[in-house]
């Protein structure tokens, strides 16, 4: 009989220890989620604002002069289709302002080999600032009109994004290498870097694996490094940078939750990442005033000094005291508790100095009384994915991995599937 | 094989003997002259150069806080911002921009044009400035020259005298200081010559009774510390 009280507690322990630890069932109250929704539906505008009307191009920042990055006009197609599935814009507007954009990637924005240049010319669409023909960028941008498609399928949406993903020549970017570029351009051929280490790269390898055409070998995606950190008992599989961003970019298309690589839940890993990078800014809260437990979020943005890698450890480590909201919104999937109080911390204490009809503006620093007067499309863009994903039933996760490309990249590398998802609330 | 001679006029012998052998005659007093001369020109110059670079760069760095100059300039040095961010690079050192307070705000790429200005500037104006001070140091040395020259020659006619020698004149260079008092030296010491002269004549004369009464009266203009 003893044996048998004692044997059920440890068998229920011995069970829920190996299980997939789930999330924090976190709930926001319902003004926090008033709030979290009003900054969604607010940092939408960045795009129907920010994009060109004729050419659908969406600008890289707010600030004037700034030129088109094909990145953000990838993350403007994801969220007009967003925008139009929550209400806030027309559903006629929406489809033409995605028609508009593919058809200009299609047809008018330079490319090589079907990968766009980092910056166009918003009118007119020609490669500006020498920019350099960037895989990455053209990742961001190929999934935003994936995900667009998944919203309209059957029509000429669909049809355009198809058309654009299957011209992208993934394995000429592999320039004979077991890594894809970074980019090319025409003055300097291949750059002399490669996605070869952990960090927002996962999005593009799965792309390029699962492409219809021009597919790379699934040793892409085996054979790039891994390298672990521990911070503040954070085991990570870190990036270089140690910027949140590089955590969450991937994740804002891909649901990692149930998918093991290597022993490796990458969900998990931006989730202890996450945490670190607040712990690593919690511990410089005595010499920087802006960092508390409500304020934290250490990515590359723009700062004092101009556009930094900021970031925390394990990783560079970059950090001056410029907080980068977006950061801190775009990790809601990972820690939905602590990011939806940092929003509304920085709501009610910075509103006045950061937020505006766009949204929160890009970052800030305390000490030197600096606010950042501008938004950026890709850090907009992250956040607007990242909140529609915990606030509207990780549709975007859902209908992203619908995508035949990405069951084909699941199996090419033999992704193992996990039997429970965490819980985002 | 052909030799040459040159055979100089006595106004060439008189000015070659003249020529400065020596820019420092007087050390001391030179030193001394240079110094009064050079620490006030000295700090004059750097106020105002230092003045003039401030104010230079303050207003290029006005200029480019302009609003449409600097959008240009933010759109530049972002494409390139964006590439470190993803490519870190090591943190800046202390620089010479460091100094401005405009600059705090300026992004890495700012910075690293700005600084290459800035370096250049430097460069030229360090190159100018110690042409300058080279200038400066001939000049004084050049000046003092025309006072410590005087002087030293004076000196040694003093030390002639001392010794005897009062066929000793002072000659100064035509762009010396001090010429109307060597002048006046010079008065004296032809009418002391040629008093000691005439009075050197009498002694050799035969009648002495004579030459004491001729030599009384020639004293008796002198005017010395035994007179009373």
């Amino acid at each position: 009989m003893l044996n048998r009280l004692t044997c059920f507690p440890l068998a229920f322990f011995i069970i829920f220890s190996l299980a997939p630890v789930p999330l924090t069932a976190f709930e926001p109250s319902p003004d926090d989620r008033a709030l979290l929704n009003k900054i969604e539906r607010d940092t939408l505008q960045y795009f129907t604002r920010f994009s060109d009307k004729m050419t659908g191009l969406t600008k890289d920042s707010s600030r004037t002069g700034s030129p088109s990055s094909v990145a953000a006009t990838g993350f403007a197609l994801a969220a007009y289709a967003i925008g139009a599935s929550r209400g806030w814009i027309a559903q006629d507007y929406a489809y033409a302002r995605i028609l508009t954009t593919l058809q200009t990637l299609r047809h008018k924005a330079a490319h090589q080999n079907g990968f766009f240049y980092h910056f166009l010319d918003v009118r007119t669409g020609k490669r500006v600032w020498g920019s350099e023909a960037s895989s990455i960028d053209t990742a961001l941008a190929v999934a935003g009109a994936l995900l667009a498609a998944r919203y309209y399928p059957g029509t000429e949406v669909e049809k355009l994004a198809q058309e654009i993903y299957e011209r992208v020549n993934w394995k000429w970017m592999m320039n004979n290498s077991d890594f894809i570029c970074m980019g090319w351009t025409p003055e300097s051929k291949f750059l002399p870097y490669y996605w070869d280490s952990y960090n927002e790269l996962m999005l593009l390898v799965a792309l390029a694996i699962g492409a219809p055409a021009f597919p790379v070998p699934p040793r892409a995606w085996e054979r790039w490094l891994r390298p672990e950190g521990n911070y503040n008992n954070h085991r990570v599989i870190y990036a270089s940078t140690g910027s949140l961003f590089t955590y969450q970019f991937s994740h804002a298309y891909i649901d990692f939750r149930n998918l093991e690589d290597l022993g490796n839940n990458y969900f998990e890993n931006s989730r202890e990442a996450t945490l670190a990078n607040r712990d690593y800014s919690m511990s410089f809260s005595g010499r920087y005033q802006g960092y508390s437990e409500n304020s934290w979020g250490l990515s590359a943005s723009v700062g004092p000094g101009g556009y930094k890698a900021y970031g925390g450890k394990p990783g560079g480590g970059i950090q001056d005291g410029t907080i980068a909201p977006y950061a801190t919104l775009s990790s809601i999937v990972f820690t939905p508790e602590l990011s939806t109080k940092a929003a509304r911390f920085f709501y009610d204490n910075y509103q006045k100095e950061l937020y505006g009809n766009f949204g929160f503006k890009d970052a800030f620093n305390l000490d030197k009384n600096w606010w950042a007067n501008e938004y950026l499309g890709i850090d907009q863009g992250i956040t607007l994915l990242m909140l529609e994903n915990y606030l509207n039933g990780e549709i975007v996760w859902k209908k992203f991995m619908e995508l035949p490309a990405i069951k084909k990249w699941i199996e090419l590398t033999g992704l193992e599937k996990r039997s429970a998802s965490p819980v985002l609330n | 094989m052909i030799s040459f001679s040159i055979v100089l006029t006595p106004r060439e012998k008189t000015m070659s003997q003249n020529r400065r052998k020596h820019f420092f005659i007087n050390k001391p007093l030179q030193i001394r002259f240079m110094l009064a001369v050079i620490i006030p020109l000295f700090l004059i110059n750097l106020v105002a150069l230092a003045g003039l670079y401030f104010g230079i760069w303050s207003k290029v760095l006005d200029t480019f806080s302009n609003e449409q100059t600097l959008n240009d300039l933010v759109t530049a040095s972002r494409m390139v911002e964006y590439e470190q961010a993803r490519h870190p690079v090591a943190s800046q050192d202390f620089s010479s921009l460091s100094f401005f307070k405009q600059t705090e705000k300026l992004s890495q790429r700012q910075r690293e044009v700005f600084k290459g200005i800035l370096d250049e500037t430097n460069r030229s104006l360090l190159w100018k400035f110690s042409l300058l001070l080279v200038l400066l140091a001939w000049g004084t040395i050049f000046i003092s020259h025309k006072i410590a020259g005087p002087f030293f020659r004076f000196s040694k006619a003093f030390n002639a005298v001392e010794k005897g020698d009062y066929r000793s004149r002072v000659t100064l260079r035509k762009l010396d200081e001090g010429h109307p008092v060597a002048q006046e030296f010079n008065d004296a010491m032809e009418k002391t010559d040629h008093l000691l002269s005439n009075l050197k004549t009498l002694t050799q004369e035969k009648d002495a009774p004579q030459a004491v009464a001729k030599i009384k009266e020639k004293l008796s203009t002198v005017q010395t510390s035994t007179n009373a």
